[in-house]
């Protein structure tokens, strides 16, 4: 059995199913829309190959600028209050001796709820007339606010759902880190005098930075390819205000006059920013060893 | 010995896993396609067929065809409950047929599911579908569609039809108008009476009404903007009014250019109407559906919507304690407005488009299917029930018939004008109606102006 194992052509028969697979689902799909990306393919007629025009017009549309702009927005969200709340929690939830497993689920649940749902649950939370958050506002007399219908609203109710959604599964993931911790420098540290704060500061969370490091990559990912509680909620609107790269992509390349040539292009920009992006994140912070 | 065995064994075993998932099920398709010449060889399946009352002696195969309908919700429960019937009918005339229903959201199946089917040459049998240059006559040139106009010949229909236009093109049919419409204004009676208006007859009653509600509290014009067609409904019909009828299709062809100063004074009407707060506060984040609920709720006095909502009017799980309070006028004319200023809107632009890929056992039901929706009956159902104008002509005496008053309202605002103009978004190309969605909702929220949103739409429309 070990003899035949060592042939290699025997490799090469198991694996052409998995190769097949993988390039009928991954490397066509990949390839041909690398090339769709260069066509005015619109989906009814014969594709053109038109060079960069795709690119052209999709840069020079102020819209996706203010796109791009906005997903710059999510990832400095992510970075700047979502990662450090999320320490904070999971700090929070590790030193809590009792029920703490009810927190853990508590925080861990909007993560398993269907955007759809939290979308209509959020829509419902934000209805101008009816929603408890403006009728809380009202018992102080303050007007009821638009909430997804002013561009001064919409982008930051879009960016607090989004967190809410995901906190929890960060949350969890920093917590097993945390827990996973031996307890004995902590120990040492408050016999020496040590508080609370300098103990989470000084200790642990240099001791977690792996995992923050994963979390602030995965937070930067997210943000890049964040689409679906926008569509949800406002549809990129009201007038651009929430539009990000995916959901301008999913405008252009469906909808009124779909052009599945500019759609396939934008989701070539989308790959390379993320790629970038992660890219230098790792290169540069996300460095976990000299 | 062993080793060629298994080498033998794993050859069969990987070759069987490709060649199965390297399948298709053509030849299923090849014997569904093929099945009406096999019919009398397969008693056993025939009688699990659902026209087991036929009486005819050979036993038919089963077959289905796909329907896409967008009657979903209550506001679409009598134009349901019509095309149950006619599917039930068609059924009933086409010897192992069976219709699969499915129900999508309109703006979901016109603007999400149809394009995406189209692009891969799959569309349902018979589905739902818009006129005009971005959906049915694009798809009609791109060869996805069935042209009608034979089967309309071969059951008579061809002079039946009251207009054709937005389905029709180089003498090619590429969809049947399920019925007509115009758009206008619906408002609350009572709450008019209770604050001494009257049904507005010029431009300066409309906008008195509307500053009176507005004074008192109320929405003068429910609006619900975050479906940008919903706001475009009514800067059309102020286009209509101001640029004058003709120019609808004149802004397609290029007649009429879109920063022409009647055209830029239709934008500026409508801004000027935002200005005042006379639309839906907040208006860029309520749903199409949402209008209706403001204005059914008494919280809006007024509401400009097509006439297809006429039927909510009537039922009280609808309306509520609107019921039968609400009546409907046309634009007013607008001072210094172009043209025959009695025109009105009118659409025969929504109706059913088929797949050109259909084989024929699919286009007799086809055929059963619009001989059963576009006939008499159904068509004065239609009226009737649903509140919906007839697409095909009926008898002088069908209108009689209409006791709805909402209905007979708009028969008789229709009756009463010069002509009809149709709805830019069905003359215009693709691209300008995308930028014209984009380009009032700027207007809306004053990131343009009514001249920069002309310029833009023009310098979109020079591209063409």
């Amino acid at each position: 059995m070990n003899r035949i194992l060592r042939n290699p052509w025997i490799y090469s028969i198991m694996i052409i199913p998995t190769l097949a697979l993988y390039t009928l689902f991954f490397i066509y799909p990949m390839a041909t829309s690398s090339y769709y990306a260069f066509t005015d393919w619109n989906g009814l007629n014969q594709a053109s190959f038109v060079g960069l025009d795709n690119f052209i017009r999709v840069f020079s549309d102020k819209d996706f600028i203010n796109a791009i702009y906005n997903n710059f927005i999510f990832i400095g969200f992510s970075i700047f209050i979502q990662v450090p709340l999320i320490i904070l929690f999971a700090l929070l939830i590790s030193s809590v001796k009792r029920f703490q497993g009810i927190y853990k689920t508590t925080v861990f649940i909007p993560s398993i709820l269907s955007t759809s749902v939290i979308g209509i649950l959020w829509g419902f939370i934000l209805h101008p007339n009816i929603g408890p958050v403006n009728q809380f506002l009202s018992l102080f007399g303050i007007e009821p606010i638009f909430w997804l219908a002013e561009s001064k609203w919409a982008m930051v109710s879009i960016l607090v759902v989004n967190a809410w959604q995901w906190m929890g599964f960060y949350i969890v993931l920093v917590l097993a880190a945390i827990l996973a911790l031996p307890k004995e420098m902590n120990e040492a540290a408050e016999i020496d005098g040590a508080t609370g704060i300098q103990r989470a500061l000084y200790i642990t969370v240099p001791l977690i930075k792996p995992i923050i490091s994963v979390v602030v990559m995965l937070s930067i990912a997210g943000a890049m390819r964040v689409v679906d509680i926008v569509l949800v909620m406002t549809k990129g609107g009201p007038v651009g205000a929430t539009e990000v790269m995916a959901s301008y992509l999913v405008n252009e390349a469906m909808g009124v006059n779909p052009s599945y040539g500019v759609g396939t292009a934008i989701s070539l920009i989308i790959f390379a920013f993320a790629l970038v992006l992660t890219g230098i994140y790792q290169a540069t912070f996300g460095k976990t060893k000299e | 010995m062993k080793k060629v065995l298994l080498t033998v064994i794993m050859l069969v075993l990987v070759s069987t896993a490709v060649l199965t998932a390297c399948g298709s099920n053509s030849s299923n398709n090849q014997s569904n396609s093929n099945n009406s010449n096999k019919s009398s060889n397969n008693s056993s399946k025939a009688t699990t067929g659902p026209d087991n009352s036929a009486p005819s002696e050979e036993k038919v195969e089963p077959f289905t065809i796909s329907l896409r309908h967008t009657q979903i919700g209550e506001s679409q429960k009598f134009r349901k409950a019509i095309l149950d019937d006619v599917v039930a009918k068609t059924e009933g005339d086409v010897p192992g047929l069976t219709i699969e229903l499915e129900g999508v959201e309109d703006e979901v199946n016109r603007f999400t599911k149809l394009p995406a089917e189209m692009a891969a040459g799959n569309p349902p049998m018979i589905f739902d579908i818009f006129g005009g240059e971005g959906d049915a006559l694009k798809y009609g040139e791109a060869g996805r569609l069935l042209d009608v106009a034979p089967i309309l010949d071969e059951l008579g229909l061809s002079d039946k039809f009251l207009n054709l236009d937005q389905f029709t093109v180089d003498g090619k049919v590429y969809g049947l108008p399920i019925g007509g419409n115009t758009e206008g204004f619906f408002y609350n009676e009572e709450l008019f009476a209770q604050l001494g208006l009257s049904e507005p007859t010029t431009l300066a009653e409309l906008e008195n009404a509307a500053q009176v509600l507005t004074d008192n509290g109320y929405t003068a014009f429910a609006m619900g903007s975050k479906g940008a067609w919903v706001p475009l409904m009514l800067v059309n019909t102020l286009i209509g009014r101001y640029a004058g009828p003709e120019a609808i299709n004149g802004l397609a062809s290029g007649d009429v250019k879109w920063n022409s100063p009647e055209v830029i004074a239709a934008f500026t009407k409508y801004s000027e109407w935002v200005e005042k707060g006379y639309f839906t506060k907040g208006e860029l984040g309520f749903e199409y559906a949402d209008m209706l609920n403001e204005f059914v709720t008494g919280k809006a006095g007024m509401m400009f919507d097509g006439s297809w909502r006429a039927s909510v009017f009537k039922d009280e799980t609808q309306a509520g304690a609107l019921t039968n309070k609400v009546s409907f006028f046309p634009m007013p004319a607008v001072d210094g407005g172009k043209g025959d200023q009695t025109y009105v809107n009118g659409n025969y632009s929504n109706g059913y488009g088929f797949s050109s890929n259909l084989n024929e056992q699919q286009l007799v039901a086809v055929k059963a299917f619009i001989k059963n929706m576009y006939s008499d009956e159904m068509q004065l159902r239609g009226l009737l029930e649903d509140g919906v104008l007839p697409s095909i002509k009926l008898s002088g005496d069908a209108t009689s018939k209409v006791e709805d008053k909402v209905v007979n309202k708009v028969i008789q605002v229709m009756g009463k004008s010069g002509g009809a103009f149709s709805h830019f978004d069905s003359t215009v190309k693709s691209e300008v109606y995308k930028e014209s969605e984009d380009a009032i909702l700027k207007l809306i929220t004053k990131h343009e102006t009514p001249q920069s949103v002309a310029d833009i739409l023009q310098a979109v429309q020079d591209r063409q």
